[in-house]
């Protein structure tokens, strides 16, 4: 390696060193115990925090809702995201194409907490849904504290990365493609299903899984419109460390998240493999 | 591909406009069974627009477009059954060779053993058997260009195009490709509207040609008489016409140029007056003084090989380019005393 090699890449061992420091003295911490009664937590190192997660059923019941709330999420991403990157992709109309564009970065642009307490104005007791319902005589609908709310509210977060991402990749497949196909008498339909959609399966699934890793992690959602209601991995850490002070325990419940964000990821990297071996041609 | 079908395409008053922007501004044409059509023009002439409303990627604003004196204007393109042979080829990137091949007659239901049989007789056709279960990834320019023509005419569509068909090729290929394309389109006897902005692929290809300017047909007619009888400068210019020579139309056959009457001359569209000459560099002759039509002094020799070029300044200070196949007699030298002669029946007067 010459020293030009070492000298550029120096930074980024910096920063992996240091994230992998957080990591251990984390790591490390997770295996500490608490003295009850306060927030001091000492050694020797035991697994004690983890055999305890391991029972916990409301620690397992926060794992499968983080799953079984980003499964939804991720499906939902793909049924209104794609036809929207789709249309960001194809369309000849200018003006389409920037008033979407433009609404999906005016999205990325504006914080967390701001969006969080616009979905509040919109689905609240008295937001304006409700007010709408009542303005034509229906019930009142429960829109917030449950699992809907933290379902459109981090779909709402996600979506814009899942489109752009999806837009970027559906970009480099050439529109003659899909012309030569009804060229060859596949309808429009047809047309997508035999050329379109396998071609951009690699890029659906980088898609998919960077929206199913961001809503594993989403926590201000799910914390600001689930109303203590909804418990998800995220929520539940932060409950830890808030309700209890138990640092260790939160500590060992994030490594757990930690490594089933790792098995996700290994599990969908393989799944790209497979696709891009099957349907692109060459090993992306 | 056993039976030759063959249709015959009528184009009537075919317009469109993006905005603004005339791509295609009533065009009339129609295209013999079994006839090659080529569309010549620059790019922005219109012709590719005129190709995607033949397939039905393009829908016209007004006009209609008709196969066998049906209109096709409202068929999808997936019914039209116009083959195209796309620019870049278009080969579906995750099919093998056979798939690619193969996906017309599936689209069509054609049963497997059928097909299968087709697919077969269409490699062998265009010469690529050994490659069928390969990746368009694989494959080099030449092949691609053989798989989208065996994927196109395997169909055994009611018309062929071709879009730039040889554009994306290297010139030895080019001219390889350009007999084959030719001889397999009169084998199947398909009935072909290309594109093209090269005079030569168009004239080496086609039996008659439409050069198109701003969305209109500037004139149509067969390869020679495209490259003999330019009607206009433009398509003189576009066809690489290199003497454009100022003279004057005496009406009939008969034009002057540099004081000497030419008799025999074409001059379909012009008036008498001053106008402008259009004659290739081949359609000249150089002589020795006082044997041919007009005197004049050699100002340049280059050789290409097989032939020769001059460029001779004649009296009035013009000069003419002219090509002539290299014959036993040493070419004419720099500043020697010569006179030309100009094959009247190749010149032609250009409408004003």
């Amino acid at each position: 390696m010459s020293r030009a090699t070492i000298l550029l890449m120096l930074p980024a061992l910096l920063v992996l060193t240091l994230f992998g420091v957080v990591l251990a003295s984390f790591a490390s911490v997770s295996l500490m115990v608490l003295d009850p009664g306060s927030a001091v937590f000492h050694g020797p190192p035991t697994l004690a925090n983890y055999t305890r997660l391991l029972g916990s059923e409301g620690a397992w019941r926060a794992v499968l809702t983080t799953l079984r709330l980003s499964a939804e999420i991720t499906v939902l991403c793909v049924l209104f995201g794609y036809p929207l990157a789709r249309v960001l992709a194809r369309s000849h109309s200018r003006s389409l194409r920037r008033v979407i564009l433009f609404c999906l970065v005016a999205t990325f642009l504006s914080g967390g907490v701001t969006r969080a307490y616009a979905w509040l104005i919109i689905l609240g007791n008295q937001g304006l849904i409700n007010q709408g319902l009542r303005a034509v005589g229906l019930p009142r609908a429960a829109l917030i504290n449950n699992e809907f709310a933290v379902v459109v509210s981090v779909l709402n977060f996600v979506l814009p990365f899942f489109v752009l991402t999806l837009f970027g990749a559906l970009r480099t497949i050439p529109e003659q493609l899909e012309h030569a196909a009804r060229n060859l008498g596949a309808s429009r339909l047809r047309s997508f299903v035999s050329v379109t959609l396998p071609l951009s399966l690699p890029g659906l699934a980088a898609a998919t899984s960077l929206c199913f890793a961001l809503s594993l992690g989403a926590f201000l959602f799910p914390q600001m419109l689930g109303g203590g209601r909804v418990h998800v991995l995220a929520t539940a850490i932060y409950d830890r460390i808030q309700a209890s002070y138990d640092i260790p325990s939160a500590a060992a419940l994030a490594v757990l998240f930690f490594l089933l964000v790792l098995l996700m990821l290994a599990v969908v990297g393989g799944l790209r493999r497979l696709v891009a071996v099957r349907f692109a041609g060459e090993a992306a | 591909m056993s039976t030759p079908s063959s249709s015959r395409l009528e184009i009537d008053g075919v317009a469109k406009a993006y905005g603004a922007v005339k791509a295609v501004e009533s065009v009339s044409l129609a295209v013999e069974p079994g006839e090659v059509l080529a569309l010549l023009g620059p790019s922005g002439c219109g012709k590719t627009t005129l190709l995607q409303s033949i397939a039905g990627f393009v829908v016209p604003d007004a006009g209609d477009i008709r196969l066998d004196g049906a209109s096709i204007l409202v068929t999808p393109p997936e019914k039209r059954r116009t083959a195209m042979l796309f620019q870049q080829y278009a080969l579906f990137p995750h099919m093998s060779v056979r798939d690619n091949i193969g996906f017309g007659l599936r689209m069509a239901r054609v049963p497997k053993v059928e097909a299968a049989r087709r697919i077969e007789q269409a490699l062998a056709l265009v010469r690529i058997t050994q490659l069928a279960e390969r990746r368009p990834a694989q494959l080099s320019g030449g092949q691609r260009q053989r798989v989208a023509l065996a994927r196109a005419v395997v169909t055994e569509p009611r018309l062929l195009l071709l879009d730039e068909p040889l554009g994306a090729l290297d010139q030895n290929l080019r001219e390889e490709m350009q007999v084959e394309l030719r001889k397999l389109q009169r084998n199947l006897g398909l009935t072909t509207v290309m594109v093209t902005h090269d005079q030569r692929e168009a004239i080496v290809l086609s039996d008659r040609i439409a050069v198109m300017k701003e969305g209109r047909i500037e004139q149509i007619g067969t390869p020679l008489d495209i490259h003999d009888h330019p009607r206009t400068h433009y398509v003189a210019t576009f066809t690489g016409v290199e003497n454009l020579l100022p003279g004057r139309f005496h009406g009939e056959d008969v034009v002057e140029l540099a004081g000497q009457r030419i008799v025999g001359v074409q001059a379909s569209a012009a008036k008498p007056g001053a106008v402008t000459l259009a004659i290739r560099s081949e359609a000249i002759t150089v002589l020795p003084p006082g044997q041919g039509d007009i005197e004049g002094t050699i100002g340049f020799v280059q050789m290409l090989g097989a032939s020769v070029r001059y460029e001779v300044a004649i009296a009035t200070g013009l000069t003419v380019t002219v090509t002539e196949v290299r014959r036993d007699a040493p070419p004419f030298e720099l500043g020697a005393a010569v006179s030309i002669r100009l094959a009247a029946s190749r010149c032609s007067v250009l409408a004003s």
